[in-house]
């Protein structure tokens, strides 16, 4: 029972901390922090159980913000998904509130040029996470070569990614 | 403000369906400015987003109920997902395949994604001289080398990334002014 709730206590301030760099482009950008956490230094998830959390996020409905309480349940069960949205949104939640009211009043021109500072570094931290998710669950060849043929097509096609979950899933099922 | 289940891979496309052409609770304008501020403030965008366009539109519970509504009905399908999912892939060697398949899928997207975003800015902004390009393109590259590379803490690495980036809006503004 202490153990528990000493898990769940440090894995809502691990999110805590995290939500608050969310910034710019969502969850996927912390893909690297969370695994280095939860899997390299912790051992709260092997490689495999992320793999599979990762894969189900962005195939499920919903913003892809639940990759956090996915994670929670996999730890913690059902208080490990709820201590974990709360954990993770009790901080953005509360400072957008407060901003978007404040924004509603008079248009602010900082947001401006803080959103056009952000745009390379979103860019650069979404690749790392594309680097980092294959470096850790591409084992082969055939992943290898899915990764880098999704990253060709979904450039070249950009529709949703779904798409490329769908087709990667089917020809992972057939090569196997 | 039941998009949660009906957005896949994003809430961004329904979202907007929804509140714009839907609802017109918003002009395709307001809604772009708006979308923009949820992606500069800590957190997920679409959690963000529904926040703001509740607390204005719906009255003070308008957020607890739009956070409800977005999160709890596609969180239980993630979870009966996962849950068939971990089940299948322990017994059926060709379904832990298909689901590897789409673990590295996952990892291309956010390849092109990170790609794209690039590209835009080298691309988005031609009359600009390529050495302020280049810088910006810069920041995205050591971004990569510092978090991919180096296992650097991530905040860590975005509070540098942060600063280099800053110095070079600022300048630019001197330069656009000139």
């Amino acid at each position: 029972m202490a153990a528990q709730a000493h898990l769940l206590l440090s894995m809502a301030w691990h999110f805590a901390l995290i939500s608050l760099f969310a910034i710019g482009g969502g969850v996927s950008m912390l893909i690297p922090q969370i695994h280095q956490e939860f899997v390299l230094q912790y051992h709260w998830l092997d490689e495999r159980s992320f793999a599979e959390l990762l894969a189900v996020s962005q195939a499920a409905p919903g913003p892809n913000f639940l990759l956090i309480p996915l994670i929670g349940f996999r730890v913690a069960s059902w208080a490990g998904a709820g201590v974990s949205i709360v954990a993770f949104l009790v901080f953005p939640v509360t400072i957008t509130f407060f901003v978007g009211r404040l924004l509603h009043q008079h248009e602010n021109e900082w947001i401006a040029r803080f959103r056009r500072a952000f745009r390379p570094i979103t860019g650069g931290l979404w690749i790392a996470s594309g680097l980092v998710v294959a470096a850790a669950t591409d084992h082969g060849v055939i992943p290898v070569a899915i990764t880098i043929g999704v990253a060709a097509v979904s450039l070249a096609f950009d529709i949703s990614p779904l798409w490329w979950c769908i087709a990667a899933g089917i020809a992972g099922a057939v090569l196997a | 403000m039941n998009v949660g289940l009906t957005s896949v891979g994003g809430a961004g496309g329904p979202l907007r369906y929804v509140v714009v052409k839907q609802r017109k609770w918003l002009s395709e304008r307001e809604y772009a400015e708006l979308f923009g501020v949820a992606q500069a403030l800590p957190g997920a965008t679409a959690v963000n987003y529904a926040v703001m366009i509740s607390d204005r539109f719906a009255g003070p519970l308008g957020p607890v109920a739009a956070l409800a509504g977005l999160i709890i009905p596609s969180l239980l399908v993630a979870i009966a997902m996962l849950g068939i999912a971990s089940q299948l892939a322990a017994t059926n060697a060709r379904f832990a395949a298909a689901e590897n398949a789409v673990t590295a899928a996952v990892a291309g997207i956010f390849l092109s994604n990170g790609i794209r975003l690039i590209a835009q800015i080298w691309r988005g902004t031609p009359d600009l001289r390529a050495a302020w390009r280049a810088a910006r393109v810069a920041v995205s590259a050591l971004g990569i080398v510092l978090v991919a590379g180096f296992h650097m803490f991530v905040p860590l690495a975005m509070l540098v990334l942060l600063a280099l980036s800053m110095i070079i809006e600022t300048r630019l503004r001197g330069v656009n002014e000139a």
